[in-house]
């Protein structure tokens, strides 16, 4: 019983990460239908800019708040010079595959000026050993710092969408952007916003991971950010709390699986939970149905 | 640049040109060193691999992030049943096939059932899925140490039918079935099958209306897809003679569908710009050294930018879809529709139709019939259930009450490409064309329901099945010129004013030599010349003896073509009659006071 | 084939008479494909600077039996097994180069060692450890007769490590990587406990690289009471696994590969690093270095200065550089001092001095070769080390183990 405790809380610490990366992914779908796949490297670039510079002598939360700057910049660039232009051309998915690219560029220039080894990432936050004690089972702080960070992201986000002017421009540019623009509503800055949002999540997402493994390579992100897509999806693409639920309840089957069942196939459980979702309910576990007009 | 593009799209599609080149390399191979006789081997297995992209991505339009996982497929099975069973290179290059063919097949079960960003999703778990399992089944696949020892010919251990198969007659293998495979490919994609292919890319309601089932068609598509996947992956296996989990991870993926995009979507030429480009690459990127892994970035992310159409938009003329054989053949004959055998009973019955979404009632017990060879008019205010009743009787919506019959069968429930099969089609509000087909492509994938000939005769072009294309091409001709559209049969609609479209779909419906045809709005935005001219379609249509369901705000246009009128309003029937009655009628004056413009104009 | 040979043959002879002299005899030449850019570019980078290194100090003293060295071919192949066997092939239809050096990484490696045995010319191993790229029939059957190996083989390891773990536990977690690498080190090395210890209970559990959580995995273990987690991987996941044991408060003794001595764990894990237990050469505590290791040492200072090959610790970077730019460097000079004993660059001469090599000095270790024997390190050149913090920083310190 201690173990399935123990799977769980560690399920739900995982799980707030992918939930994390989900909900930065979700903020780009809203505006543009469209999810940056070298969200990854962001990741990375967030960690490993700070570790670096941290290693160089500069103050935590400044190198961070540096590192940060750049990835706005980063994703601004991102949006107006491959994200646009690729939704311009048309055809279904040439946004994946040019954001990819930006991707592939981060990681290479990540290699190129900090090297391709890890770099230790230090303790920001909380360290590996502190804990509080649930149920007798530890959980640890720099997890729970993740997990109350995404509530928190998920209820400010609910919030902002419900209760703001920049909300409800938000779900207009979210539901047609044409037409919102046609009403006056300001749809560029909006979707600019939406990316550097998403970017300054995906860095924060980042280092906090860092944190937790205690390095950072890199082609440290790609895997998360998969795991990531798959917590949007099974929570519903276009929800956060439904990112939540999704990445929390990934979390949780893939540890238990691998309590019980067995850790090789904890990975390929999770995938193909993805798949029986995406058939037997597209709009995520949690999502509403959107309504296809004929 | 037009006349490169030609020249080139000339020398690329000319029969001979690439016949001396195949027979160049097949002879030269013999003076070829061993690296370039590999890395052309490998040139051709990404050429494969990439027209197995382009079949699934490209023209049928479904995106895949897993294709690793069916090149894996082929490879592991072809490897294994060699290196553990024993078998030789004629058994196990077909069952690698087979084998990723199926693989297709069971993909498309549940991938059939998403699209877009869902798709891209479901493919690339996957591809997550191939490789775990590869990873994880030591026994069989060596998991993650890998399988040596594959016979390869560039260690001189494969052997065909006794012989020891060098690398230079290895490559002479490969590429002779690749070019065999090619041919058969192309002559498949211009045939029906590839029509069908891009009909579903483009709208899978569209393709629906004019009898193209989708989950089939998908299937079809996954299935080849799987199968061509499935070659380059054997041939890669016995190229490389050592198959580990990595060779068929993500980035092998990533890079197939970079390919393919690169190359230009739907082109099979680009396909194989874009192969050399990327097989040669890594090794000229070698000269950016430390940056290259920057430089294939910057190429991913820009390209689609500085190339939109891929290479083959920028250096070729967009392919085409139909048979050049059938389209000699036919020359300018024109074959007019066939007449209908006239009956004098309803052929389409409407009783009782109830459509209810949620707690809005569309369309509330309406009956209506159609008898051949009359046109009715179907009209009414905005919202007042025309468009749904049509999406009823064409198999979109599942009315919540009531039964449609058509020729006494109840087609109520049926899928919307067996009812179009059964000989009733429609329009849309919004013409759902091929925007990169021509106009003759466009009309010509009006009369997939009539095609008999099967997609081996389509592929290997036998006789047969250019004569059938040949005739229905015909009977295009007749069509285009009755349309007023021969001027602009050779011409994409994407480049067409949008009469022409409106036109084209009409025309498209039509070309399935229907028995019942339903007219959504299909006046709208014409000018008053296309207006005639879809008059003279629809009276066509009339004396070939079909029924006609025409919805039309446009009185003027009405009043002169239709024998009956029927006026919905709040989803109800509040008139059927002839046009003088309804004019008269208080019930629809009343419906019509908002709107009177549209009663009087 | 027989028009190309003539072909060759003929244009060799025109460049003979033109060029006068035969230009081509003049240097020793040879050619590596390895990953020197991309994610592991770690590894290819360092045996390259080590294969210059060795090239200059040949060079500097005159070249090899009067030949000066060449590196004729140096492509990157990303780590992409793919391009190492379209670059390896390249490199062998280069028919000047005499000698190879093997890619970075088991899955290349693999991919082309039965193309390079095919073809005979000699191969020098300096990274990837698995045993069956120079014993593919397995350990007791001949090596292939042109590959040669200075890594710690998986096998090895494993009896060092069996050694250990045999003597002080019974129950035994077993962590590793799921990688080739990673698999059949704990193949062998379950195989090797059990040889020593028929009672002995394994838990073995795997991980994928870059996992950022092993919680599931340490719960089997302390499921099955596991005295003690012996893990095979690299230093970075080494790093997230420690910290994970101390999430779950899980205080067992921890044994690990070689992979544990490099930077990223003992930065990733920090203080946590402390009573880490792990094997590596011997001579990366050596203090002070043995003269070759010096030798090496001083030659790269001097030519790339302390930067990240060289490693955190300034006074000692051998423990750094062994697994990259060292094993790069011994394996050059190798094959060099084979082609000067054997005064031939026929493959069959250098491979028969090769197997003739007896203490050659090496910057990690005197290397050995016999007919029967082609990798260099043994169980005994293994230590086992204990981090410690000693003045502020962690240390290793070789135990008795």
């Amino acid at each position: 019983m201690e173990d399935a405790l123990t799977l769980i809380l560690a399920g739900i610490s995982v799980g707030s990460v992918y939930a994390l990366i989900a909900i930065g992914l979700n903020l780009t779908y809203w505006t543009t239908r469209t999810m940056n796949f070298g969200q990854g490297s962001v990741m990375m670039l967030g960690a490993m800019m700070t570790a670096v510079l941290v290693a160089g002598g500069v103050i935590d939360a400044l190198a961070a708040l540096a590192s940060l700057v750049v990835i706005a910049a980063i994703m601004v660039f991102t949006e107006v010079f491959t994200v646009r232009p690729a939704l311009k051309i048309g055809g279904s998915m040439g946004w994946a595959v040019s954001t990819l690219g930006v991707g592939i560029i981060l990681q290479g220039v990540a290699a190129k000026y900090f090297g391709s080894q890890a770099v230790a990432f230090p303790d920001m936050v909380f360290s590996a050993q502190d804990y509080v004690e649930v149920f007798g089972v530890r959980f640890a702080l720099q997890y729970l710092a993740i997990l109350v960070l995404s509530v928190a992201l998920v209820a400010l986000l609910e919030l902002l969408l419900r209760r703001t002017v920049w909300g409800r421009a938000m779900r207009a540019v979210s539901m047609d952007a044409d037409l919102a623009a046609v009403a006056g509503i300001p749809v560029r800055p909006i979707v600019l916003g939406s990316y550097i949002a998403s970017g300054l999540l995906a860095g924060i997402a980042g280092m906090l991971i860092a944190q937790t493994g205690g390095t950072v390579d890199p082609a440290f992100g790609f895997d998360l950010m998969i795991f990531g897509f798959v917590a949007a999806v099974l929570g519903g693409i276009g929800s956060s709390s439904g990112a939540l639920l999704g990445g929390l309840v990934l979390g949780v089957i893939e540890k238990l699986v691998g309590g019980y069942v067995s850790t090789a196939a904890a990975h390929g459980i999770a995938f193909a939970l993805l798949v029986v979702v995406l058939v037997a309910r597209p709009q995520g576990l949690f999502g509403q149905r959107e309504v296809v007009k004929v | 640049m037009t006349g490169v593009r030609r020249l080139l799209t000339a020398l690329v599609t000319n029969p001979v040109a690439i016949g001396l080149l195949v027979v160049a390399l097949f002879a030269g191979a013999g003076w070829m060193s061993g690296g370039t006789l590999q890395i052309l081997t490998f040139l051709l297995v990404n050429i494969l691999l990439a027209q197995s992209m382009n079949l699934l991505t490209g023209v049928a339009g479904q995106i895949s992030l897993g294709h690793a996982g069916f090149f894996g497929m082929g490879a592991y099975a072809s490897g294994i049943l060699m290196k553990s069973y024993g078998l030789g290179f004629v058994a196990t290059v077909p069952a690698a096939v087979a084998v990723a063919a199926l693989t297709g097949l069971l993909v498309s079960f549940p991938a059939g059932r998403v699209r877009e960003f869902y798709l891209a999703m479901m493919t690339l778990a996957f591809g997550l899925i191939f490789r775990e399992v590869v990873r994880e089944w030591n026994d069989v696949t060596g998991g993650a140490m890998g399988l040596s020892g594959v016979p390869s010919p560039m260690l001189r251990t494969l052997v065909i039918f006794d012989l020891k198969i060098d690398a230079a007659w290895y490559f002479r293998i490969v590429l002779i079935i690749t070019a065999a495979v090619m041919w058969l490919l192309h002559n498949f994609i211009q045939s029906r099958f590839g029509r069908a292919f891009y009909a579903i890319h483009v709208s899978e309601v569209a393709a629906g209306s004019i009898g193209i089932p989708r989950a089939a068609t998908k299937r079809l598509a996954y299935v080849l897809s799987g199968a061509l996947a499935g070659l380059a992956g054997a041939f890669y296996a016995h190229l490389v003679g050592y198959l580990g989990p990595e060779s068929f991870d993500l980035p092998r993926s990533v890079e197939v569908l970079v390919t393919t995009v690169v190359g230009g979507l739907g082109s099979m030429a680009g396909q194989v710009l874009s192969a050399v480009l990327f097989t040669f690459l890594p090794e000229k990127l070698q000269v950016f050294a430390q940056y290259q892994f920057i430089v294939y970035g910057i190429i991913l992310a820009f390209s689609l930018i500085v190339i939109p159409r891929g290479l083959a938009g920028l250096l070729l003329l967009p392919p085409r879809f139909v048979k050049r054989a059938a389209l000699r053949r036919v020359g300018d004959a024109a074959e007019p529709i066939r007449a209908v055998q006239a009956t004098s009973e309803p052929g389409l019955r409407v009783e009782r139709v109830t459509m209810r979404f949620g707690g809005l009632t569309a369309v509330d017990d309406v009956s209506l019939s159609l008898q051949p060879g009359r046109i009715t008019a179907l009209i009414g205010p905005n919202g007042s259930g025309k468009s749904t009743l049509i999406n009823v009787i064409s198999g979109i919506y599942q009315p919540s009450s009531g039964v449609v019959r058509f020729f006494g069968r109840a087609i109520t429930g049926m899928a919307d490409h067996r009812i179009a099969a059964s000989g009733l089609v429609r329009t849309f509000q919004d013409p759902r064309l091929v925007p990169s087909f021509t106009v003759r492509e466009n009309l010509l994938l009006g009369a997939h329901r009539l095609f008999r000939r099967n997609g081996l005769a389509a592929a290997l072009n036998l006789p047969g099945a250019i004569r059938e294309e040949g005739r229905h091409l015909a009977t295009v001709e007749a069509v285009l010129r009755m349309a007023g559209l021969a001027e602009v049969a050779d011409r994409t609609i994407e480049s067409l004013p949008y009469g022409y479209r409106r036109l084209v779909e009409v025309g498209r419906a039509l070309l399935a030599e229907p028995r019942a045809i339903l007219l959504d709005e299909p006046a709208a935005g014409l000018t008053e010349a296309e207006m005639a001219l879809l008059a003279r379609l629809i009276r066509a249509m009339k004396q070939a003896g079909l029924m006609v369901l025409l919805i039309e705000h446009h009185m003027d246009f009405v009043a002169e073509l239709v024998d009956d009128v029927v006026v919905l309003d709040s989803g109800r029937v509040i008139y059927h009659g002839d046009v003088q009655g309804m004019r008269r009628d208080p019930q629809v004056i009343a419906a019509y006071l908002g709107e009177t413009e549209d009663v009087d104009a | 084939m027989r028009h190309a040979r003539l072909l060759g043959f003929v244009a060799a002879s025109a460049l003979a008479l033109t060029a006068g002299a035969a230009r081509a005899e003049d240097t020793v030449k040879i050619g590596f494909t390895t990953a020197l850019t991309g994610p592991f570019n770690e590894f290819g980078e360092g045996v390259h600077r080590g294969v210059v290194l060795a090239m200059e100090k040949w060079n500097a003293a005159g070249g090899i039996n009067g030949h000066k060295v060449e590196l004729a071919e140096l492509l990157d192949d990303q780590l992409i097994p793919d391009r190492s066997v379209q670059n390896l092939r390249r490199i062998l239809d280069n028919k000047d180069i005499v000698a190879i050096l093997a890619p970075s990484g088991s899955g290349p490696t693999l991919a082309v060692v039965d193309m390079v045995q095919a073809d005979g010319r000699p191969m020098c191993n300096p990274q990837a450890q698995t045993p069956s790229i120079v014993y593919p029939n397995g350990l007791d059957k001949p090596p292939r007769p042109n590959v040669f190996s200075i890594t710690i083989q998986n096998n090895v390891e494993a009896e060092k490590m069996a050694d250990v773990l045999a003597k002080k536990f019974t129950k035994i977690g077993l962590l590793h990587e799921s990688t080739g690498y990673g698999v059949t080190g704990a193949k062998l090395l379950k195989e090797e406990i059990l040889k020593r210890n028929k009672n002995a209970k394994i838990t073995q559990e795997s991980y994928n690289q870059r996992d950022q959580d092993m919680t599931a995995q340490l719960v089997r273990m302390q499921r099955a009471g596991d005295e003690v987690l012996m893990v095979i991987g690299l230093g970075a996941d080494m790093a997230v696994n420690r910290k994970n044991m101390s999430r779950l408060n899980m205080n067992i003794p921890r044994y690990g590969s070689a992979g544990t001595v490099t930077q990223p764990f003992i930065e990733g894990a920090g203080d946590l690093a402390e009573g880490q237990r792990a094997v590596n050469f011997l001579f990366a505590s050596a203090d002070p270095m043995r003269p070759a290791t010096k030798e090496f040492a001083d030659a790269y200072k001097a030519k790339y200065g302390v930067d990240r090959w060289w490693g955190p610790d300034a006074s000692r970077p051998q423990a750094s550089m062994a697994g990259t730019v060292a094993s790069g460097y011994d394996c050059a000079n190798l094959l060099f001092d084979a082609i000067r004993r054997a005064n031939s660059t026929k493959p069959a001469d250098i491979d028969k001095a090769m197997e003739a090599t007896n203490k050659y000095p090496g910057a990690i270790i005197d290397q050995t070769f016999t007919p029967a024997k082609h990798n260099s390190v043994g169980p005994d050149d293994l230590v086992l080390y204990e981090f410690v913090k000693k003045d502020g920083r962690m240390q290793l310190v070789p135990t008795q183990e």
